[in-house]
C-alpha cells in the first residue's frame, strides 16, 4: 500500500428542472478578443497560441492601478522566464515595466529588446562572471544570491575600480508551506545580515536594494504582508547599522493567476486573492514598517498574475478511440510538449460551438508517443469530430517559454492586437529552426 | 496683564453688540456710545456689567463662559432697564446690583436646562427680572411712573411718524425710545448686515400693519411701544437663529404674527399692574418656533452662528457646495471600474423602505460576464473585492450561504452573506450577497476605510454577482434604508463629490494614498518658508506657521497675521475659512481649495469658492443678498487639474514635493513662491 494524495475533482452534471436540462453542460468559446477560433486555426494552422493585447493590458492596468493608487512610488519589472515572446515582452515594456532577468540569455534579450541596462533587475541563482561583468558596465539591478556572487562582485569591482551599487536577494519564512529557501540569504538565521556587513567591511559593493521572492501561485496575500514587513526591518537595521541608503525593496513575483490548481475543489474566483488583496498587504506593510524619512521605492516582478489569462491555445481534434473501459478519448494536435503547466493546473477547456449530444466521460490525449501525454483526464464532454477546435486556457504563462520541441515542431503564436488586427509574432517552427547549428 | 485687559474690554462691549445679534467690538463700542444719550442707560449698563464681573471673580467663574455673551447682556439689559425708571440714587444702584447678579444666577441656570433641548435663553432671564424689579418697586422711595418717554424726547428727529416709529422701536431695544438713536443703531446694522437691516424693517411694516388690521387703528399700530418686539422676532428667525432664505422669510413673518398676538395678550395682563411687557413675546414666539424646528432637524436651521447672517450664508452655502451639506457620505465599497446597476428608488428590487440602496456590477463592453454568462465563473464581479465604504466595526455578518447558479434566487435568505458594519458617525452599512465564505473580518473587528472585506459573490436574492450596499439608521438586516452620497468617486478623469451616480454609469473609486496623506499632515509649530518672486525677481519672504485657536481649529499664519483655517479628514486636505488682507495665504486657498490623497494624473474636479476670495466687497454683497433668494447665485465653479505633484487651475498652480510636506511652490498671477529650508 502506497499513500496517493487525496484529491476532488468537481463533476459537472445537468441540474433536472422542471424546464429540463439547463443548457449550461457545455462550455463554449467560439472567438478569441472577437476573433473567430476556427478562423484563426484556419488561417495560422493548429496547434496556435493566440494572445490579446487587451486583455494584458487590462489586467496589468488592474494590477498597477492597484499598487500605485495606494502606492506612489512603484515599478513592474517583466518577469521574462514567464513568457519572452518578444513582441510579449514589447507590450510589456510599452505598458511601463522595467525588465526582470534571471540569465544571461534573458539579460541578452532584454538588451536586444532595447532597454538600457539600468532598466534590468538582474535575479538568478546562476550568473557567469563575464556576463555578471557586462550587466555591472550597463548599470543593471544586480540582486546578489549567494556568497560566490558577491566574491565575483568584488572581484568586478576591484578589476573595474568602482562601488557597485547591489541589492540581495533574502528568504524568510512567511508562514507558508513550502518556504523557498534556496535563493538568498535567510532573513531569520541573519545569514542575510552577515552578508551585509561582509559587504559592508570591503566596501567595494553599495547595498542599495532588498529583494524577496517568496513562492509561487500564493493563495495568501498575506505571506506578502509578512515578507514586506520583515524587509523593511531588515532595511531598517541596515541602515541604521551599516549607514547605507536601501532606495527599494523588490517583492518579486508569484501572484496567482485565475488558473485552477489540481486537486483544489473551488473556483479559482473564490481562492485567488485580488489584485487589491496583494497590493493592499505589501503597502500597508511598507507604511507600517517605514522607519525612514524617505519611502522605498517599491518594485513587482509579477508574471503569471499579468499574462496567463491572456494566453490561449487552440488545439484540434484529430481523432477518437473507445477505450476498453469505456471511457472515450480525443487524439489532440497538441500535447503536454507545449503544455507544461498541465501538471499543476486543470485547464479551462471550451469547445468552438455547441455540440449535439449528451455529455460523456472523456479523455483528452495528445500526439506524442508517450503514455503521458494526457491533458485533461477526465472531462466531460458531448461527442467531437475530427476538427473541432478547442480552446485551453490560462496557458499565457511558462507555457510557450516552457514547451519544448519534441516529436513535433513548435507551434505559431499569434497576437490580436488592441484593434482587432492578428499578427504571426512567432512562426512554426520547421526542419530548418530544429536543424540550426546542427551538425 | 494686557490680555487680562483686553479679555476684561471685550466683556465689556460685547454684550452691547450681542443686543443686536452682531459679534462685532466696533459694533459694540459705537452703541455704548449712542446710549450716553441718556447717562442714565448707560451709567446704569455699566453698573450692571461691572457687577457681573465682580460678582464673577468671586465665585471664581470661568472666563471662557463668558465668550458666549449672553451671561453678560441679560444682566446688562436688566441694568439699563432699571436706570430708565429710577434716577441714579443709592437705591436704584443697589437695585441694579441686586437684579444684575440675579439675572446672571438665572442665565447661567436656564442656559444649563434649556441647552438639554439646545434652545438659546435669548432675553427671558432679563424680561423675567426687569418685571420682578418693576413690580418689587411700586415699594420703594423714588419709584416715578413708568414712562417711555424719558428723557430722550429731545432727540426725537423731525421724521414722518411711519419712519420716526421705526427708529424709535430700535432705539427701545436699548431703553433710548428716540428717532436719532434708533436711525444710529440702524445705520450700525446696516453697516455690518444688509440683510438683518432689511430683516429688521420687513419685520417691523409687517407687524404694524397687521396689528393695524386687528386694532383698527393705524396710528395706534404705529404707535404700539412692544413694535420692537416684530423687528428681534424677525430678525432672530430669518438671519440669527434660522439662515435668511426665503423660506425663513416666510416663517419669520408668520413668527411676527404670533407675536403681535402674544403682545397684545400679555400687554392687557401687565398693564393692570403698570410694567411693561418687555421682550416676553419676542422670547415665547422664537423659543417655540427654534424648539421644533430643531426638533425636526429642520434643512435651514442655522447650526453654525456666525457674526452677521451674510456669514452664517456663506458657510451654509459653502458648506452644502463643498462638501454636501450634513448627509451621510461613504465611499464606494470597490476598487477598479464598476458600473450601477441599480440606483435610488431602483426600477426591481430598491422600493419602498429599501429605496435607498446601491447596486453594482462589473462591466466590460456592456456586458457582465464573457461568454455566454452561463457559470458563475464568467462573471467580471465573481470573486472581486469588497472594500470597506467606512471605518468603524463590524457588528453583524454571515458568510455560509452558498452563491446561487445563473438562473436561480434564494429568496428565503433574501439578503444572502452579508455584513453590517457600524459606522464611527454613528449610522450603519449593509453589504450584501458576499460570497461563500470570503469574510476577511469577523464580527467585532474594526475595520478601515478601503480595508477589504469580502468578495463579491452571488448569495441570497441575486440573480448575478453585484454589490449591494445601503445605509440604515439601525444595525440589524432588514432595518429602514436611509439616504446617502458617495464622497469621492471618478467618471473617467473628473473626480466627483459627494455626488450619486447614475444607472449605468461607469464608475471608480477613489483609494486613499497614505504617501499623499502623509505630506499633508501638518502639526502645530510646523512652519513652511518660501521666497517670493515677482516677475521672476525675488522680491520678499513669508512664512507660514500651524497654529491652533481656542476653538481647535487648525490655520495658517504668516507675519501679517493673515489666517487661512485647513481641515483633513480620512479622504482630503482642505482650506474652508480665510480672515485677513490680501495675501499670498488666501491665493493659497484659492489655488488649492482641496487635495485629495490620490496619486494619479490629469485628474480634474470642480470647487466653490466663498465668494469674498473672488471678489470685491461691492459684489460680495450683493451676491450675499441674491444668494437669500436663491442659492445657486452663491455657486461659483472653479476647475481645478490634479496631477500627482501638482494642482492647476486657471488662476495659477500650487505643486507638491514627493518627498517633503506641504507645498512646494505656489504660483499666480506674476508672483511665484518657492519653499526654501529655514
Amino acid at each position: 500500500m502506497h499513500y496517493e494524495k487525496p484529491t476532488i475533482n468537481k463533476i459537472d452534471f445537468a441540474m433536472g428542472s422542471k424546464y429540463g436540462s439547463p443548457v449550461k453542460t457545455q462550455k463554449i468559446r467560439t472567438n478569441i478578443a472577437g476573433i473567430n477560433v476556427n478562423e484563426l486555426t484556419e488561417k495560422y494552422g493548429s496547434p496556435l497560441f493566440v494572445f490579446t493585447e487587451q486583455e494584458i493590458e487590462d489586467k496589468y492596468n488592474t494590477l498597477y492601478e492597484a499598487f500605485s493608487t495606494r502606492y506612489s512610488d512603484v515599478e513592474f519589472g517583466w518577469s521574462y522566464k514567464t513568457n519572452y515572446l518578444n513582441e510579449i515582452c514589447r507590450i510589456f515594456h510599452k505598458l511601463g515595466s522595467c525588465a526582470e532577468v534571471v540569465s544571461e540569455f534573458e539579460y541578452q534579450k532584454a538588451r536586444a529588446l532595447g532597454i538600457e541596462g539600468k532598466d534590468i533587475i538582474f535575479n538568478g541563482p546562476y550568473k557567469p562572471k563575464e556576463d555578471l561583468k557586462i550587466a555591472v558596465q550597463e548599470g543593471a539591478k544586480i540582486h546578489i544570491d549567494h556568497l560566490f556572487e558577491l566574491n565575483d562582485l568584488e572581484e568586478i569591482a576591484e578589476e573595474l575600480n568602482i562601488q557597485i551599487p547591489v541589492a540581495i536577494r533574502v528568504n524568510m519564512d512567511t508562514g507558508i508551506y513550502p518556504q523557498w529557501s534556496r535563493f538568498g540569504f535567510n532573513y531569520e538565521n541573519n545569514e542575510a545580515l552577515e552578508a551585509v556587513e561582509r559587504m559592508h567591511q570591503n566596501g567595494k559593493l553599495i547595498l542599495n536594494g532588498l529583494h524577496a521572492h517568496i513562492g509561487t501561485f500564493m493563495l495568501d496575500a498575506k505571506a506578502y504582508g509578512m515578507a514586506t514587513e520583515k524587509l523593511m526591518h531588515l532595511k531598517a537595521i541596515i541602515e541604521n547599522q551599516f549607514g547605507y541608503e536601501i532606495e527599494y525593496i523588490d517583492l518579486g513575483g508569484g501572484f496567482a493567476s485565475k488558473s485552477n490548481l489540481k486537486g483544489v475543489y473551488q473556483s479559482s474566483e473564490v481562492i485567488i486573492p485580488t489584485a487589491d488583496e496583494y497590493a493592499d498587504a505589501i503597502t500597508n506593510a511598507i507604511y507600517d514598517n517605514n522607519r525612514s524619512k524617505k519611502l522605498p521605492k517599491l518594485y513587482l516582478e509579477t508574471g503569471r498574475h499579468l499574462i496567463d489569462e491572456a494566453g490561449y491555445l487552440l488545439s484540434s481534434v484529430w481523432g477518437y478511440k473507445r477505450f476498453p473501459d469505456g471511457k472515450k478519448g480525443y487524439i489532440m494536435d497538441a500535447g503536454v510538449n507545449l503544455l507544461y503547466t498541465s501538471n499543476w493546473y486543470n485547464f479551462n477547456i471550451e469547445l468552438d460551438k455547441r455540440y449535439e449530444g449528451e455529455n460523456e466521460l472523456s479523455m483528452l490525449n495528445g500526439p506524442l508517443c508517450m503514455n503521458i501525454d494526457i491533458i485533461e483526464e477526465n472531462i466531460m464532454l458531448p461527442p467531437l469530430n475530427r476538427g473541432t477546435v478547442l480552446s485551453i486556457s490560462p496557458v499565457g504563462a511558462y507555457n510557450y517559454t516552457q514547451s519544448m520541441q519534441f516529436i513535433r515542431y513548435k507551434p505559431a503564436v499569434v497576437l490580436i492586437d488592441k484593434e482587432g488586427n492578428t499578427r504571426v509574432i512567432k512562426e512554426v517552427d520547421d526542419l530548418d529552426t530544429v536543424n540550426y547549428k546542427e551538425v | 496683564m494686557i490680555t487680562e485687559t483686553k479679555e476684561l474690554l471685550e466683556n465689556i462691549i460685547k454684550p452691547y453688540s450681542a443686543i443686536l445679534f452682531l459679534n462685532n467690538k466696533v459694533a459694540g463700542i459705537l452703541i455704548i456710545l449712542i446710549t450716553f444719550m441718556n447717562y442714565r442707560i448707560a451709567v446704569s449698563g455699566m453698573i450692571a456689567i461691572a457687577s457681573i464681573l465682580l460678582f464673577a471673580k468671586l465665585i471664581e467663574f470661568k472666563s471662557e463662559y463668558f465668550s458666549e455673551g449672553f451671561y453678560i447682556y441679560n444682566s446688562l439689559l436688566v441694568g439699563m432697564g432699571i436706570g430708565f425708571i429710577f434716577p441714579l440714587s443709592y437705591i436704584s444702584i443697589s437695585l441694579i446690583v441686586i437684579a444684575s447678579i440675579f439675572t446672571f444666577l438665572l442665565s447661567f441656570m436656564l442656559n444649563r436646562l434649556f441647552s438639554v433641548y439646545s434652545l438659546p435663553i435669548l432675553s427671558l432671564p432679563f424680561s423675567i427680572i426687569t418685571i420682578l424689579i418693576y413690580l418689587a418697586s411700586y415699594k420703594y422711595i423714588g419709584h416715578t411712573a413708568v414712562t417711555f418717554e424719558n428723557g430722550t424726547s429731545f432727540y426725537n428727529l423731525a421724521l414722518p411718524s411711519f419712519l420716526s416709529s421705526f427708529f424709535r422701536s430700535v432705539g427701545t431695544i436699548f431703553f433710548l425710545p428716540n428717532a436719532l438713536s434708533g436711525l444710529l443703531l440702524s445705520l450700525i446694522v446696516l453697516y455690518f448686515s444688509r440683510i438683518l437691516f432689511i430683516i429688521m424693517v420687513t419685520g417691523f411694516y409687517f407687524g404694524v400693519a397687521v396689528h393695524a388690521v386687528f386694532l383698527g387703528s393705524y396710528e395706534s399700530a404705529l404707535l404700539n411701544p412692544y413694535n420692537f418686539n416684530y423687528i428681534i422676532v424677525a430678525t432672530a428667525l430669518c438671519g440669527i437663529f434660522l439662515l435668511p432664505t426665503i423660506r425663513n422669510f416666510f416663517i419669520a413673518m408668520m413668527g411676527v404674527l404670533i407675536s403681535v398676538v402674544i403682545s397684545d395678550a400679555l400687554h392687557t395682563i401687565f398693564y393692570y399692574y403698570g410694567i411693561p411687557v418687555f421682550t416676553l413675546p419676542f422670547n415665547m414666539t422664537v423659543t417655540a418656533f427654534i424648539f421644533v424646528l430643531s426638533m425636526l432637524y429642520y434643512k435651514e436651521f442655522n447650526y453654525n452662528i456666525k457674526s452677521t447672517p451674510e456669514e452664517s450664508l456663506s458657510y451654509y452655502l459653502s458648506n452644502i457646495f463643498r462638501f454636501g451639506s450634513n448627509q451621510i457620505k461613504i465611499s464606494l465599497p470597490f476598487s477598479g471600474e464598476w458600473s450601477v446597476y441599480q440606483d435610488f428608488n431602483g426600477e426591481w428590487t430598491h422600493k419602498g423602505k429599501y429605496k435607498y440602496a446601491y447596486d453594482f456590477v462589473k462591466t466590460k463592453h456592456n456586458k457582465t460576464y464573457k461568454a455566454e454568462g452561463l457559470f458563475l465563473t464568467d462573471y467580471y464581479a465573481f470573486g472581486e473585492s469588497i472594500l470597506s465604504p467606512i471605518s468603524g466595526y463590524v457588528i453583524d455578518a454571515r458568510e455560509d450561504l452558498s452563491d446561487n447558479i445563473i438562473g436561480e434566487v434564494d429568496r428565503v435568505n433574501n439578503w444572502g452573506n452579508y455584513i453590517i458594519i457600524k459606522s464611527d458617525l454613528g449610522f450603519y452599512i449593509e453589504i450584501s450577497h458576499l460570497m461563500q465564505y470570503s469574510l476577511h473580518v469577523k464580527i467585532g473587528d474594526y475595520i478601515k476605510l478601503n480595508q477589504i472585506i469580502a468578495k463579491c459573490g452571488n448569495s441570497g436574492y441575486s440573480p448575478e454577482p453585484h454589490i449591494h450596499i445601503q445605509v440604515q439608521e439601525i444595525g440589524v438586516i432588514n432595518a429602514f434604508t436611509k439616504k446617502f452620497t458617495f464622497s469621492e468617486y471618478y467618471v473617467e478623469k473628473q473626480l466627483l463629490f459627494n455626488h450619486l451616480p447614475k444607472k449605468g454609469e461607469l464608475i471608480r473609486n477613489v483609494i486613499v494614498n497614505k504617501n499623499v496623506h502623509s505630506r499633508l499632515i501638518f502639526i502645530l509649530d510646523d512652519v513652511l518658508h518660501y521666497d517670493i518672486y515677482e516677475d521672476g525677481e525675488k522680491k520678499a519672504t513669508t512664512s507660514f506657521t500651524v497654529c491652533m485657536n481656542v476653538g481647535g481649529e487648525f490655520y495658517f499664519e504668516d507675519e501679517k497675521n493673515n489666517k487661512l483655517f485647513f481641515y483633513a479628514d480620512h479622504l482630503m486636505f482642505y482650506f474652508y475659512h480665510y480672515t485677513g488682507e490680501k495675501s499670498a495665504l488666501q491665493q493659497l486657498f484659492i489655488l488649492a481649495p482641496r487635495i485629495p490623497y490620490i496619486h494619479k494624473d490629469g485628474i480634474y474636479f470642480t470647487d466653490y469658492l466663498p465668494i469674498n476670495l473672488l471678489y470685491s466687497k461691492l459684489k460680495t454683497m450683493k451676491i450675499e443678498l441674491l444668494s437669500t433668494i436663491n442659492k445657486n447665485f452663491y455657486k461659483i465653479e472653479k476647475c481645478y487639474t490634479y496631477n500627482t505633484y501638482s494642482l492647476s487651475s486657471d488662476l495659477g498652480e500650487v505643486t507638491f514635493s514627493p518627498h517633503n510636506k506641504g507645498f512646494q511652490t505656489i504660483c499666480y498671477q506674476n508672483t511665484k513662491l518657492i519653499r526654501k529650508e529655514p
